[in-house]
């Protein structure tokens, strides 16, 4: 399977009629995609805002993130399942928007986190602060529930990623980049010298607000199963996940798989890189087993010789990390995890809740109970009336110059799991 | 700015007095830089002094810990620096655990600022990475010139109460606490480079390590307990009273062997603990507490075991080292199987 | 399975539902997490990770955990493991002394009941 990413870039985003794409200039029409998000009956009022690198700006509580993309060659259209029909992606032509993208708020539950500050010292832990965002404030109807809340958003988000992407259809990207992932017999053939590589991604997949959807199918009920790693690319998984900001991967984050793209990146040279393989985290202890057996197998299957694994979240998926480290191992298969860390704010505590032998080689996304101050930002999109309520934040963190004292993990994307930022811990 | 003033710690061997031959020399106060002060003093340049060197032999010090640490501190408070360094140490374990102990005694209990420097395995790394910052160093004098150049810039920020970066960033080996870094490739990329070492068989360095669980295996079951012979080992510092084997009461060097055939109690004023880690008390009036030979006596008479095995090894396990306390056991532990013991019971604390 | 809660929304719902046996003691999300540990050390096994959800322990007040419904013989090793990790992991978020609205009371109930909710499938047709 082959695709190729032709990347647009995106220097500056404006309000302007109609939306387009011009010198580098996304210009937005505010009302075109209110309109597009007022279709949803399940939504009582939409604003649209912007928000640039650099600017003294905070987004909060952030739900998701969503590139705008658009597929213009080959099978499917951008994600599959959810707001185009299903069908295989991941080869043929898919254009990107690069630098936009497409932030939603607006609060489901009253603990909400997920902080993206445009400049200051926050901004730097955020990935999110070099993007210039359009940022969808949703409100439901009253009577509207959580769960279909969520949907609701996590729509609007992607819908609206899918008509920003439309613009770049009939452009002419900048730089254009080629994966390919060859069908098994003719990749060990091409490659046979080369050990072979497989990536596994545990997705969160425990009940509202910790789910993640693959062609529209709840990972939930989903069996470890095996991807070309192009189709993240047209967006084969979203996210549905808003709790613990700093280490969940909003759908940009998939979209953008850092780890698929560092592995294709020596793909052909080092090693061959196969498959990726997915598989989940749910709460029932028999379905870790049964998953985890499943990812050890099909690992084993596809004759790999090593293998990275990445976590999503903390706790309950400890478990199934150390499950899946300890299973493919025993299949004498060479592996690196990579999870971020609880250790306590002064880093003292032990920081996973699981620990095998067999994990010892392990790439840390930093510690989350890390403390930082920020300062007050000239503007809020949505709303700080939650910072005090959200995972490491306190009721009296709020100082009267407007300052805030929260743990790192209510930042958006602070310590990613799938190793999309540069913090570490030692 | 004032200099920072500097008192540095060595011992016999670094201030040229002698090898083992001289270790046995008391403390000693020489005003200005010894041996590797002088190269100290050469990286701190014009920003800070090295006032006087302490000179301490290490049998002395370890023989004396307290009267030497007294006497040592008395010589840093007369000259009240800002910072003091000790060391570095590189593998030689007692200079090693003086340093570390001099170095936290001197932060502690004098408020002074203070770096060492050793080899990652030096029995003193292990006793003191938590409570000062060692530099971590290469295994022999070799490493004066890089030990040197990381033990500087930090002992600085100490002084100048500047952040501390992660242990990977300033040298100095990890301390039990996570310290949050920017790294200069995103994850994605360092787990690429880790797996591909891996895959080469090269070496790696995992950014966690795992708690350290060195776990032994359970053994199978024992099929006929009532027939085995069973032996008693303790790391509780059990032994006969006045302590034949000299075994210290913290980060023991050696452990000892002793008879109790026939033994079917192990009276006060006869048995005692060499451990310094807990009140010896109760221990000191009834060792069968730690080390039940009265009890085990009893199953052997009930027929519950074959019989005890005469020997029994003890040793203290106050803070001493994992390495050390391994290497006890492989030394006894073939004792054990030529004589055809078939389970230990391992007492502790 | 029998669920072991100190959440009325659980306590509501899964009456309702009547599939599982239910066990709902309004105490704290700790005291839940000991009497699961309890249960384990009579022989039950645990069924859901005591750690579910990314809601972290010093945030939300309620715990639903889901056992066997009768003891075996023995002791669950990888069960006991689990919830002393559990409680270990627990002890390490400090306390957080906050106001809590009656909004956010009703929102982490119906998370936790929902993370609960996840396993109830597996739980049906899983032989216990």
């Amino acid at each position: 399977m082959k695709l190729e990413l032709g990347y647009i870039p995106i220097h500056n985003i404006q309000f302007g009629d109609p939306s387009r794409v011009e010198d580098g200039v996304l210009y937005v029409n505010a009302e075109d995609i209110k309109t597009l998000i007022m279709k949803d009956e399940r939504v009582a009022s939409a604003e649209v805002e912007l928000a640039r690198p650099g600017e003294s700006v905070r987004i909060t509580p952030v739900k998701d993130v969503v590139e705008p993309r658009v597929k213009v060659d080959g099978p499917g259209g951008l994600f599959p399942g959810t707001v185009s029909r299903v069908k295989t992606v991941g080869s043929g032509k898919t254009h990107v928007l690069k630098g936009a993208a497409v932030v939603t708020t607006g609060r489901i539950v009253g603990f909400q986190e997920g902080i993206i500050d445009m400049s200051g010292p926050g901004a730097q832990y955020t990935p999110f602060s070099k993007t210039n965002n359009i940022v969808l404030i949703l409100r439901p109807r009253d009577e509207l529930e959580p769960h279909e809340h969520e949907v609701a958003v996590r729509m609007a988000g992607l819908k609206t990623a899918a008509y920003l992407g439309e613009l770049a259809r009939n452009l002419t990207p900048e730089t254009i980049e080629t994966f390919e992932t060859l069908p098994l017999k003719e990749g060990m053939e091409q490659y046979k010298d080369l050990p072979r590589v497989g990536y596994v991604q545990m997705l969160q997949s425990q009940g509202l607000l910790h789910d993640t959807y693959v062609y529209g199918v709840d990972a939930k009920q989903i069996l470890p199963t095996i991807l070309y790693p192009t189709e993240v690319m047209d967006g084969a998984i979203i996210s549905g996940n808003c709790v613990s900001a700093c280490d969940k991967n909003p759908t940009y984050v998939h979209q953008n798989n850092p780890i698929v793209h560092d592995l294709f990146a020596r793909h052909g040279k080092d090693f061959n890189f196969c498959a990726m393989i997915i598989t989940n985290e749910n709460v029932y202890l028999a379905d870790k087993a049964r998953s985890s057996d499943w990812t050890a197998k099909l690992c084993e299957f596809l004759s790999l010789d090593g293998v990275i694994v990445s976590e999503e979240g903390f706790g309950n998926p400890d478990t199934d990390l150390m499950m899946n480290a300890r299973k493919i191992t025993d299949k004498g298969i060479k592996i690196v995890l990579l999870t971020d860390e609880y250790a306590g704010q002064d880093g003292s505590s032990q920081s996973l809740a699981d620990a095998h032998v067999s994990a010892d080689a392990v790439v840390s996304g930093g510690n989350a109970n890390q403390v930082i101050t920020l300062p007050r930002m000239g503007k809020v999109i949505g709303s700080e009336a939650y910072v005090g309520t959200i995972a490491g934040g306190w009721d009296k963190n709020k100082q009267p110059d407007g300052t805030i004292m929260v743990e790192l993990q209510a930042i958006t994307g602070a310590t990613s799991e799938v190793g999309f930022g540069y913090l570490s811990a030692r | 700015m004032n200099k920072i003033k500097v008192v540095h710690y060595i011992n016999q061997f670094f201030a040229q007095i002698g090898g083992e031959e001289m270790a046995h020399v008391p403390p000693e106060w020489r005003d200005g830089p010894v041996g590797p002060g002088l190269a100290l003093g050469a990286a701190f340049g014009e920003e800070a002094q090295i006032i006087g060197t302490v000179i301490c032999g290490d049998s002395y010090f370890n023989e004396n810990v307290e009267q030497a640490l007294d006497t040592i501190l008395e010589m840093v408070r007369q000259h009240q620096p800002d910072l003091l360094i000790a060391g570095p140490a590189f593998n030689a374990g007692r200079y090693g655990v003086a340093c570390g102990t001099v170095a936290k005694a001197a932060q502690d209990k004098l408020g002074v600022k203070a770096v060492t420097g050793m080899y990652v395995e030096n029995p003193g790394a292990d006793m003191f990475a938590q409570d000062v910052y060692i530099i971590s160093t290469r295994n022999s004098a070799a490493g004066m010139r890089d030990a040197v150049s990381r033990m500087v810039p930090l002992a600085k920020k100490l002084v100048k109460g500047e952040t501390i970066g992660a242990s990977a960033q300033e040298g100095y080996l990890p301390r039990g606490v996570r310290v949050n870094l920017f790294e200069k490739e995103r994850g994605s990329k360092r787990a690429v480079d880790m797996l591909v070492k891996k895959l080469k068989d090269q070496p790696f360095e995992t950014e966690y390590p795992m708690p350290n669980f060195d776990r032994v295996a359970p053994q199978p079951a024992v099929q006929n307990i009532n027939q085995a012979k069973v032996a008693l080992v303790t790391s509780g510092g059990i032994v006969p009273f006045g302590n034949p084997d000299r075994i210290e009461s913290s980060n023991a060097s050696r452990y000892g062997r002793y008879d109790i055939d026939g033994l079917m109690d192990l009276e006060e004023g006869k048995w005692a603990t060499a451990h310094g880690g807990y009140d010896p008390s109760y221990a000191n009036q009834d060792a069968d507490r730690v080390l039940p030979v009265d009890v085990m006596r009893e199953l052997e008479m009930e027929g519950k075991i074959g019989s005890l095995f005469h020997f029994t090894y003890s040793t203290v396990g106050n803070g001493t080292a994992v390495k050390s306390s391994k290497a006890f056991a492989e030394d006894f532990v073939k004792e054990l199987i030529q004589e055809n013991v078939q389970a230990v019971i391992l007492t502790s604390t | 399975m029998l669920i072991l809660t100190n959440n009325p929304l659980v306590n509501t719902k899964a009456s309702i539902e009547r599939q599982h046996l239910l066990a709902y003691h309004p105490v704290t999300y700790l005291q839940v997490l000991l009497l699961a540990r309890d249960f384990v050390h009579q022989g039950h096994r645990l069924l859901t990770h005591p750690l579910s959800g990314s809601v972290k322990p010093n945030e939300t007040l309620y715990k639903s955990i889901g056992i066997s419904e009768s003891p075996r013989d023995g002791l669950c090793f990888d069960s006991l493991r689990l919830i002393e990790d559990a409680i270990a992991a627990f002890k390490r978020f400090a306390p957080r002394d906050r106001e809590i609205t009656p909004q956010m009371d009703s929102d982490f109930q119906l998370v936790d009941w929902t993370l609960l909710q996840s396993a109830f499938s597996s739980a049906l047709t899983h032989p216990l």
